[in-house]
């Protein structure tokens, strides 16, 4: 009888361990590829099938993706595209078990990934492939997040950002005013005031939705709740490649405990209608939520973020592409990419997802985001953009996340942190074990460094 | 009719003939038990014993997944932290505490409430097929599934079903608890959710054993005049001792392995990790999310240690009472 047990308990060690087994030949493969990044590239001739990998995303975002390639065919005759998608939990997988010459000549990879590509040597630097007119093209905020080491590895068509969705109707009817500009954020403080004015006129008594079912615990809770309180707050995650002393401060300390005081405010969501059934008055949630959220029709108003102190921030970044480390036919592949980020192919593409262009041009024209359009608030914070967190000032808006390959351990300690702040931990504890966490995992690589 | 004998008819000299080969060959044939063997040892081999040696070795080594640096060799460092780490110790205490109370209560309550429904389920009655399919229905939904469902019942706030029950009962005074978010309630909250999910498979598994009781031990326990409760007591529990201690191990097995119903409840929450911890789900999280795979490795290697030492001792138990 406890034969079979001992044994099958040991099969669930066993499958752990064989997982970590294949990882490790996984790091092995990787290793002969470092260092490597960009020595490789060649132009080519500028003709010929060029491979390309993205994600598999919404069946609309793969149509628009799959018509920009054939407007691309159609519109020259020498170079081919043979797209290939991957879903998108086995997308940085496959990027990081590819051998470098299996790498495709182009790449879709999410913003937070590219440090770890650049690091493990899977991309290429664009400055010689594609236009400048392409490169000058791009908005300051997707510009921050694809630069590693002051080298632009990626191009982006869209971007990503956040706001407080409010119920106009139940604002009226509590009689609070709301800013419409960045300048204008509510502070914390006001913030409390106004949910406090907002608790008697919605149903619950719950007026916000800080978008709990997604979790705290994970990469929202990092990029887009915990991430624009801290930023907003005069704090940061990593100073000079290090947590302790800037995820543990003072500042972040009392940013968080503050944001954990409005959980007695906040409707828990669970079903995910909390906002377009009219249980709460302000829902504080990204860009894609927008295609649900307009049946509220003029209802429907976008205000900045709280500010906590250094101005209101949100998080930005998003897909973006880039080329392979090794690729024979760089110029192919430039100018694929310039396709890609024409105002056509970007318009095709955001008017599919509903994300604002990343692209100064076509975000200038966008029927949602641009000057007087519903969404011209999410519009103006991309284009007013920090960059990375060291760089934050009082009037930029839009934060990139940190660009370093040990950001795995960053989003998962800092998510977890936010979360054990927001269930009743004491905040000063919770930050000091997730800084201690992050450093200890970056002194075991050196930082993360070449 | 000529169809069935024909087929009747056939299969006795086919084993006649695989007899007579069999004897013919294997007899005597000293590769013969190892050969029958091989297919299971192979497998048992490479599914089981390379990936916990390699386990071993990866413990020893400092290993990055994604990254392109190479493992380095650094001893028991991994086990030293393990253990005097401030906060590695805690965590990991912590998620061994959590194992440990999740099995305390879930197995005997498992098994015993598996045992009484399985009694109840027995009788013939009317419509007892009905019951049956209800009471297995949790087990045949998929767990992400009902996890979605549960994450509404224990929703905070009024919307949560279980608040809006308890909030009808009591006049509004007892609302709004955070079963999930709330440490002092997040693995209790889990190990009902857990019991409810899997109870119906072992009260199968002693449902089967009841019915292979004989009858006639109950007609000579009534004859002695033994009253319901006590033929319950002498006659159907020593009847399905067996089956019993089957049961309780398994549902050990199973509170050891705790992993999807904490990830799928807790992490998509607004819940504090630490509250609800297991150490597959800290092993998971260390591997994978922190990509520290050699962190991980030295973790599985002491939860081996630590649960041999449990089997060993279950084993012994259940030998001394002349066990299975």
């Amino acid at each position: 009888m406890t034969i079979p047990k001992s044994r099958r308990r040991a099969g669930i060690f066993a499958a752990v361990a064989a997982v970590s087994a294949a990882a490790l030949t996984m790091a092995g493969c990787g290793a002969p590829d470092a260092g490597i990044a960009g020595s490789s590239v060649e132009a080519g001739s500028g003709e010929g099938t060029v491979n390309v990998w993205a994600v598999d995303g919404q069946a609309a975002e793969n149509d628009a993706l799959k018509k920009i390639i054939s407007n691309f065919e159609s519109s020259q005759s020498k170079i081919k595209v043979n797209l290939k998608l991957f879903p998108s939990d086995q997308y940085t997988k496959a990027v990081n078990s590819a051998a470098s010459g299996d790498l495709p000549d182009v790449l879709a990879f999410d913003g937070p990934t590219l440090a770890s590509f650049v690091y493990n040597g899977k991309m290429a630097p664009l400055k010689d492939s594609v236009s400048a007119e392409t490169l000058s093209n791009q908005t300051d905020s997707i510009k921050a997040q694809n630069t590693v080491d002051g080298d632009v590895y990626g191009v982006g068509m869209m971007n990503a950002g956040l706001a407080l969705w409010g119920n106009k109707k139940l604002l009226d009817s509590a009689g609070v005013a709301y800013p419409t500009t960045p300048e204008d954020a509510w502070t914390a403080e006001e913030f409390t005031g106004v949910l406090d004015k907002l608790a008697s006129v919605v149903p619950g008594g719950k007026p916000l939705d800080l978008s709990e079912q997604y979790g705290f615990a994970g990469e929202w809770g990092t990029c887009c709740s915990a991430g624009p309180v801290i930023w907003s707050g005069g704090g940061t995650m990593l100073k000079d490649n290090k947590a302790a002393g800037a995820l543990d401060s003072d500042a972040n300390v009392k940013s968080l405990t503050r944001f954990a005081s409005w959980k007695k405010y906040t409707d828990p969501n669970a079903d995910g209608l909390a906002f377009p059934n009219g249980r709460v008055a302000l829902s504080w949630v990204g860009h894609w939520t927008y295609p649900t959220y307009k049946a509220l029709g003029s209802d429907l108003v976008s205000i900045p973020l709280p500010n906590f102190g250094k101005g209101t921030k949100t998080a930005s970044g998003t897909y973006s592409w880039g080329m392979g480390a090794t690729t024979k036919k760089g110029a192919a592949s430039g100018k694929f990419l310039d396709f890609l980020m024409s105002d056509d192919s970007v318009r095709i593409y955001t008017d599919a997802n509903g994300a604002p262009p990343a692209t100064k041009t076509a975000l200038a024209t966008s029927s949602l985001y641009g000057p007087g359009k519903q969404l011209q608030l999410l519009g103006d914070q991309l284009s007013k953009a920090c960059g990375p967190e060291e760089k934050i000032t009082e009037t930029c808006v839009s934060v990139t996340r940190p660009v370093t390959a040990g950001y795995p351990i960053v989003t998962d300690q800092v998510g977890k942190a936010e979360a054990a702040i927001y269930a009743g931990k004491d905040a000063k504890e919770a930050l000091s074990a997730a800084a201690r966490a992050i450093d200890q995992n970056f002194a075991d690589n050196d930082g993360y460094r070449k | 009719m000529i169809m069935t004998t024909q087929t009747q008819k056939k299969p006795a000299p086919a084993t006649a003939a695989a007899r007579r080969q069999s004897s013919a060959n294997l007899t005597g044939h000293r590769f013969a038990g190892p050969l029958f063997a091989s297919p299971a040892l192979i497998g048992l081999a490479i599914f089981l014993v390379a990936p916990f040696v390699l386990a071993v070795v990866l413990s020893f080594y400092r290993v990055q997944l994604n990254s392109p640096r190479p493992a380095r060799f650094i001893g028991f460092e991994q086990y030293t932290r393990l253990f005097t780490d401030p906060d590695l110790s805690a965590a990991f205490g912590q998620a061994l505490l959590n194992n440990f109370t999740f099995a305390l209560i879930v197995v005997p309550v498992q098994t015993v409430l598996a045992l009484g429904l399985a009694v109840l389920v027995n009788r013939k009655l009317r419509g007892m097929v009905v019951f049956r399919t209800f009471i297995f229905m949790p087990l045949v939904f998929p767990l992400a599934l009902t996890a979605v469902i549960w994450r509404l019942i224990y929703s905070r706030g009024d919307e949560g079903l279980l608040n809006a029950i308890f909030g009808l009962f009591s006049g509004g005074a007892l609302s709004s608890h955070d079963w999930l978010g709330s440490p002092s309630t997040a693995l209790g909250s889990i190990i009902v959710m857990s019991i409810w999910q899997s109870v119906s498979f072992q009260m199968i598994i002693v449902l089967a054993a009841l019915q292979s009781v004989p009858t006639e031990l109950y007609e000579a326990a009534s004859l002695d005049r033994a009253n319901k409760w006590q033929q319950f007591i002498n006659v159907t529990v020593p009847g399905i001792r067996n089956t019993l201690i089957f049961v309780a191990l398994i549902t050990t097995i199973f509170s050891f392995r705790l992993f999807d119903q904490v990830y799928l409840l807790s992490r998509s929450g607004s819940v504090d990790r630490g509250s609800t911890e297991t150490v597959m789900t800290q092993i998971i999280n260390t591997g994978f999310d922190n990509n520290n795979v050699g962190q991980a490795a030295a973790m599985t290697v002491i939860f081996m240690l630590i649960i041999t030492v449990i089997a060993i001792i279950q084993r012994a138990a259940v030998r001394q009472r002349g066990g299975v």
